[in-house]
């Protein structure tokens, strides 16, 4: 019986070791972060990118990533207001009206997207993925801070190679309460009270700090949201569509709609009097 | 009996044991114990400490009581050398959670990770187990329960209100089944340590360690004279003890404070 | 624009950072903290560019709180200079290079020494009495050279810093929204309150 035993046993010890891969796999207890992707043929991709993308410099190049953005956020007594217009444009092309900037990570946590719409579509929804293995991991939701930290470092990670993203992340949670972060592909990730983010970012900063308090009530709070953006879609080309609002609450966050900024642009000239470079009657 | 199936880490007998782990819970139990025992808020480790050689300096001897972090503490029972390794890497991943989640980890956690370690070299080839069990300790951050884990050499871990590992663990867990209570306070968790480890270590204080962790405070090392106290304390209680038993029932006032103290344990053998 | 200064004394170091962090046009927060306590006795700050600046830092914090864990006690100031400039100088000759310029204050137990070190993004590492980087330098270390003394008391210490920053105030271009100041002793490393409400003119 001895013998036999030796018989099969002798070919598993000389084959005991693993495969590199194999020990690499069980070494690591989890996966990497930064994925593996395929590369264009080329010996230096990201300079590569940058000479295909740069509408800047060239407006003739082949490859015309989509951007333009306006996108907020503030921390307020109520909780946190989310707010972004819903405008992609590659170069002067208006792509799409209706793109949903907001990503809802989980039902307290939300990311905004300003920059390269698909770097940063992908990203976020990968970020999702982090913070849901996260809780099952630990038994327990990702913390603002975690979740704003993971992508800062896998943005970091591909630094110099060519993403574009400017995004915040806005949540709650029991340990930190109310917390938010601005996130760039630079690397940088700052907490903070208020952010405005894109290429209408200025505009809406103007309207936003002027009347921006920590002691705003709610209504007031997403009325400031809201009518930042507005400002912003009206000076900035590459903004518009609809605003999508968001406030983050103690229990999550809630909706508070996906409207078309046509229309909330004339009620509030008309209404109120804004806007009066803007003519109605032809002179 | 074994015919083979223990030499190669990585297959298993026949009759579904893996040899080389269960060998290493032999190493586990050759070494010195450690035990760990949570009151109501406080969590203290204690270990039975080697005696000294003449020349050595046991100053700058290594202990069996380790930071993991500010806030975690290990204790460990078997393979010295081995422990030092497993130690290091449980240190590398607190610091690389503080720096990722921007938060220190979470006793669970950091107890995950080091049986995680260990499930790790019971499957792979060319490596040898580690002969270790760990007691890992601690209060996770903003957090004011104790917590006491234990981690095998197998990767399995569990949860524990007290319990013992190493040398003679077997009498000390009854030891400890039979006198543990719920809501123990600082004094009576560190004497029903010392007393637990009494029952394995003859030799009385100087071989005995004893770390205390409380929430929000770093790991305090009891230093020896008053450890010295706790076992002078234990053992006249237990001679005045045996003493009133000789005695029948009539215990003297003197003695009687010293004895309520400690109702749970001495109750225990009557009933 | 921003601005690192540094100020050693008799029993004393104090570090400053400008509060502003900067992208484009646009200053994102006023109240950014550009330092990071390395242990309980040492204290870096660093400028330099965006991403890289934090992720170093934080790098070396780790490893520091590392040794700490592993040994049992704190690496001193003068050995964190060398290890930070080694990190930096292997990232140097790196695919990647770290951009961050660093000032590393501390208090030697041992010595019973205030020390700053001053070290740049090339990785050349000197310990000073006193340091700037940016374009600070250029308005502060004439004036630094001529008030600093090595045995000056922390009074006199925050007074000169005080000289620094309104300097800075008045003739860089850019608001850099104040500095945040930490001072490091025997005791440790505290923040000091810093009020930054004095209006000043160019002459």
């Amino acid at each position: 019986m001895d013998s036999l035993v030796a018989q099969y046993t002798r070919p598993a010890f000389s084959e005991a070791g693993q495969s590199q891969e194999e020990q690499q796999g069980l070494s690591q207890a989890s996966p990497e972060l930064s994925l593996k992707f395929a590369l264009p043929p080329v010996a230096q991709s990201a300079s590569w990118l940058r000479a295909m993308t740069d509408d800047y410099s060239n407006p003739n190049c082949p490859i015309k990533i989509a951007h333009g953005t306006t996108t907020l956020a503030f921390r307020f007594k109520g909780g946190i207001i989310v707010a972004t217009d819903s405008r992609a444009t590659a170069g002067n092309w208006i792509a799409s009206q209706t793109v949903k900037k907001v990503i809802e990570i989980n039902n307290c946590l939300l990311g905004t997207m300003a920059g390269g719409a698909a770097d940063c579509q992908y990203w976020l929804a990968f970020l999702g993925m982090q913070c849901r293995l996260h809780e099952l991991r630990h038994k327990r939701r990702i913390s603002v801070a975690a979740a704003s930290k993971i992508l800062a470092n896998l943005v970091y990670s591909y630094k110099g190679m060519g993403l574009s993203m400017g995004t915040m992340c806005a949540g709650v949670t029991p340990q930190e309460g109310p917390a938010l972060y601005y996130i760039d592909s630079d690397g940088t990730r700052l907490a903070g009270n208020l952010f405005c983010v894109g290429s209408g970012q200025t505009f809406a900063y103007g309207v936003l700090d002027a009347q921006y308090q920590y002691d705003l009530s709610d209504e007031d709070a997403l009325e400031l949201g809201r009518r930042s953006i507005l400002a912003a879609t009206h000076r900035d080309a590459y903004s518009g569509g609809f605003i999508n609002l968001y406030h983050v609450k103690e229990d999550g966050w809630v909706k508070h709609g996906f409207n078309d900024t046509n229309p909330m642009f004339w009620k509030t000239k008309l209404e109120k009097g804004e806007f009066s470079n803007v003519t109605a009657d032809l002179v | 009996m074994a015919s083979g199936y223990d030499r190669a880490l990585s297959v298993f007998s026949p009759d579904g044991h893996v040899f080389q782990v269960e060998y290493a819970q032999e190493a586990v139990k050759r070494g010195t114990c450690a035990v760990g025992v949570k009151g109501q808020d406080v969590v203290v480790l204690g270990c039975e400490k080697r005696s000294a050689m003449k020349l050595q300096d046991t100053r700058i001897t290594p202990s069996k009581i380790c930071l993991v972090d500010n806030h975690v503490a290990l204790a460990f029972a078997g393979l010295n050398a081995d422990a030092r390794i497993l130690v290091d890497k449980a240190r590398l991943e607190a610091q690389s959670h503080r720096l990722t989640v921007e938060d220190p980890v979470s006793i669970e956690y950091i107890t995950k990770h080091v049986a995680g370690v260990q499930q790790r070299y019971t499957q792979s080839g060319g490596v040898r187990p580690f002969g270790i069990s760990t007691l890992i300790v601690g209060f996770d951050p903003n957090d004011e329960t104790p917590r006491l884990y234990l981690t095998e050499p197998s990767g399995i871990y569990s949860a524990w209100k007290a319990n013992a590992i190493g040398r003679s663990a077997k009498t000390v867990r009854e030891f400890l089944e039979r006198n543990h209570k719920n809501d123990m306070d600082r004094e009576e968790t560190i004497k029903l340590t010392v007393k637990s480890l009494l029952e394995v270590v003859q030799t009385g204080a100087k071989n005995i360690e004893i770390a205390i962790m409380a929430p929000g405070k770093s790991l305090e090392m009891l230093p020896v004279e008053d450890i010295e106290k706790y076992v002078e304390n234990i053992n006249t209680e237990k001679q005045e003890e045996a003493a009133s038993r000789r005695q029948g029932r009539t215990p003297g006032t003197g003695t009687a404070a010293i004895l309520t103290r400690t109702s749970g344990g001495a109750s225990q053998p009557g009933a | 624009m921003e601005v690192l200064l540094g100020i050693t004394g008799k029993d004393f170091t104090i570090v400053a950072a400008s509060k502003a962090a900067m992208r484009g046009a646009t200053i994102l927060k006023a109240s950014d903290d550009k330092t990071r306590e390395l242990n309980s006795h040492s204290l870096m700050a660093f400028s330099g560019e965006a991403g890289d600046t934090v992720q170093f830092a934080e790098f070396i914090q780790a490893n520091i709180q590392l040794y700490s864990m592993r040994n049992s006690m704190e690496l001193s100031p003068s050995a964190t200079a060398s290890f930070v400039r080694g990190e930096l100088a292997r990232a140097l000759r790196s695919r990647r290079p770290y951009t961050v310029n660093l000032l590393l204050g501390g208090y030697d137990k041992i010595a019973d020494k205030p020390t700053l070190y001053w070290i740049d993004y090339l990785a050349s590492s000197a310990p000073v009495p006193y340091a700037a980087h940016g374009y600070a330098q250029y308005y502060c270390l004439s004036l630094l050279d001529k008030h600093h003394h090595p045995d000056i008391d922390f009074e006199r210490g925050m007074k000169i810093l005080r000289m620094c920053t309104e300097e800075l105030k008045r003739r860089l271009p850019i608001d850099f929204k104040g500095v945040t100041v930490k001072v490091i002793t025997k005791d440790g490393i505290r923040e000091v309150e810093y009020e930054d409400d004095v209006k000043v003119v160019v002459p």
